[in-house]
């Protein structure tokens, strides 16, 4: 075993570790505190009934929720990354979380559902499913990075205009807010729906990125050098595309935006494995599922205003105030780094 | 002797949009051979040599061992032909060992385990370029020299009896530079077909077994250098005025001005 293998399965086995504490903190934690006896007697069904609906029917599936979509947010930055040769690519790039919004958006305006009901992700996922095929579409199936990138950016910009859209056109003030609140991102009173609806998506993303993780490693040469190494690039980007889109249009529809963990997980992880863009992806996505679940204990812990709409302070709030200064911070070293080089 | 050429190129037609760029080009690249292909800037070299690739399409006949190009797989047409493309460029800061590695790409799947071979054939390329001593480091890390010494490493990992060099010597000392013309040289004495793309003509002089010039889109020169580099071919496709000079080293031009 390389020096890169064995750091890397080292922060693997650790990080596994991490995540499994973490979502049984996750079981503990909330309106009603519960001591570890107390949560492992609600998982498993016996003791008191009240702390087994608590657990089982509560904090299980938004635990398992975050555990998916930080996983799912970890791996389609990291797998982004490689495909575009650049750290700070993300996953809302080619527009899938956006479109997914538009379709959550316009079914909680109309009222045809709750924010929490079934139908949101449905319609979230459908949108992110459009966007996909828009981009396919406009960017044509053999389409340079340059011009997927710029039909992501104007699709990105399209549905940020139609959410806006379906804002200002909400037929009460209520919706409205609904929508404002949904848009901020939350895990709150999710059920097991929500998780086996989004679940095929994720494994779907999972697989298709998972197929083309070896071709990032090739990509470190170049898209010339890759070819001549016998990777297809066209098809690896086209992949990789509708993978990222299918699992975080997925995760934007069961969950709201929630932004960072696709850019943030894949740094936190790459020094360990050297760099290397292939093996940065199983503990960027432990990374993510681990960032995701904590962030959603901390949303329960910091206390909201009883008197406002929202109980909780919103999950896309706190990943975006731990995400931005990191963001910042990773530009400053980006500039320093060229100033370094251009002097 | 005469080995069964390698590479056939049989009136090769390369368009990017409107623009021809390869009009009509023919070579063979035999085994054991070291050939270096010149020309001024924009004359269709690094065009031409992405077709040989498979890397651009291309009309006309491109057969390895008497197969076409287009007939073969991605991976089997990556054992037969090592491509090392202009620039040297590495993303990632990964260790240069990862990087020479990614030579073996054309060999595993995502489940396969590092074989001897790779080992061997990496550990071997790493001492031919004399690289090894750096073989931890970051890549982004090294000098340009350095660099372009780990991207021809990564090419000599690959062990496909073609290799492909464009610019190989580019933005190197002229130690490196010598070092770097041996290394394509001994690649062809070991029986490889080689073909690189370069500008100094001096160099190409003393170490190309042949020398083929481009000059817009086609090949109107190609034989054993002393045929093919002369003073008026020169001023012709270059621009400039050489004088050519007998020594211990054979017959090279000495550049005197732009025409």
């Amino acid at each position: 075993m390389t020096r890169a293998e064995s750091s890397g399965l080292r922060l693997n086995l650790t990080l596994t570790a991490l995540i499994i504490v973490l979502a049984f903190v996750s079981l503990m934690v909330g309106p009603a505190g519960l001591s570890p006896r107390q949560a492992l007697e609600g998982l498993a069904g016996n003791g008191d009934p009240a702390a087994a609906i608590v657990v089982r029917d509560i904090r299980l599936p938004r635990t398992l929720l975050a555990i998916l979509i930080g996983a799912t947010f970890g791996f389609a930055g990291a797998a982004l990354q490689g495909l575009l040769r650049n750290p700070l690519a993300e996953p809302a790039l080619f527009g899938a979380p956006q479109a997914a919004s538009v379709g959550a958006s316009f079914v909680i305006a109309y009222g045809i559902a709750g924010a929490t009901s079934f139908a949101v992700p449905v319609a979230g996922i459908v949108g992110a499913l459009v966007s996909i095929g828009g981009l396919v579409a406009i960017a044509g199936r053999r389409a340079s990075l340059s011009v997927t990138l710029l039909a992501g950016l104007a699709l990105a910009s399209l549905a940020g205009a139609a959410t806006a859209l379906i804002l200002n056109l909400a037929p009460t003030p209520y919706a409205a807010l609904e929508i404002a609140f949904w848009l901020l991102g939350s895990l709150e009173d999710r059920s097991m729906d929500h998780l086996w609806i989004a679940a095929p998506f994720f494994v779907a993303s999972w697989a298709l990125l998972a197929l083309n993780v070896r071709a990032f490693r090739a990509l470190t040469l170049g898209e010339d050098a890759a070819a001549s190494l016998g990777v297809d690039v066209g098809r690896t980007r086209l992949m990789v595309v509708i993978g990222v889109a299918l699992g975080v249009g997925a995760a934007v529809a069961v969950a709201g935006s929630i932004g960072f963990i696709g850019l943030v997980a894949p740094h936190l992880v790459r020094r360990a494995v050297h760099s290397d863009p292939a093996r940065v992806c199983l503990p960027a996505a432990l990374m993510g599922a681990a960032l995701l679940t904590a962030a959603d204990i901390a949303v329960r812990l910091v206390p909201a205003n009883p008197n406002a709409t929202a109980i909780e302070i919103k999950l896309g709030v706190v990943t975006a105030i731990i995400g931005v200064p990191f963001f910042l911070a990773m530009i400053f070293r980006e500039r320093r780094l060229s100033d370094g080089a251009s002097s | 002797m005469t080995a069964e050429p390698k590479l056939h190129v049989g009136d090769v037609v390369v368009r990017l949009g409107d623009r021809l760029i390869v009009d009509g080009a023919s070579l063979d690249l035999a085994a054991g051979k070291l050939t270096m292909l010149i020309g001024p800037n924009g004359a269709g070299k690094t065009t031409l040599m992405r077709a040989l690739a498979g890397l651009v399409p291309a009309e006309g006949r491109i057969d390895i061992g008497g197969r076409p190009l287009a007939a073969l797989t991605p991976r089997d047409r990556a054992r037969r032909i090592a491509y090392l493309p202009q620039g040297h460029v590495f993303h990632w800061p990964m260790p240069v060992a990862a990087v020479v590695a990614l030579g073996r790409y054309p060999y595993g799947d995502a489940f396969s385990p590092v074989t001897d071979a790779d080992r061997r054939a990496v550990a071997k390329a790493l001492a031919a370029t004399g690289t090894e001593g750096f073989a931890s480091r970051a890549v982004t890390t090294l000098s340009g020299g350095e660099r372009a010494r780990v991207a021809l490493a990564r090419a000599l990992a690959c062990e496909a009896p073609i290799l492909l060099a464009d610019e190989p010597t580019v933005s190197l000392d002229p130690r490196h530079q010598l070092v770097v013309m041996e290394l394509l040289a001994r690649a062809a004495h070991n029986g490889g077909a080689v073909l690189a793309i370069v500008h100094d003509l001096a160099m190409a002089a003393r170490f190309a077994d042949r020398i083929v010039i481009m000059d817009r889109g086609r090949l109107i020169a190609d034989g054993a250098p002393r045929d093919v580099l002369t003073a008026e071919r020169i001023a012709a496709v270059f621009g400039v005025e050489a004088l050519m000079v007998d020594d211990a080293t054979g017959r090279h031009p000495v550049l005197l001005r732009p025409i």
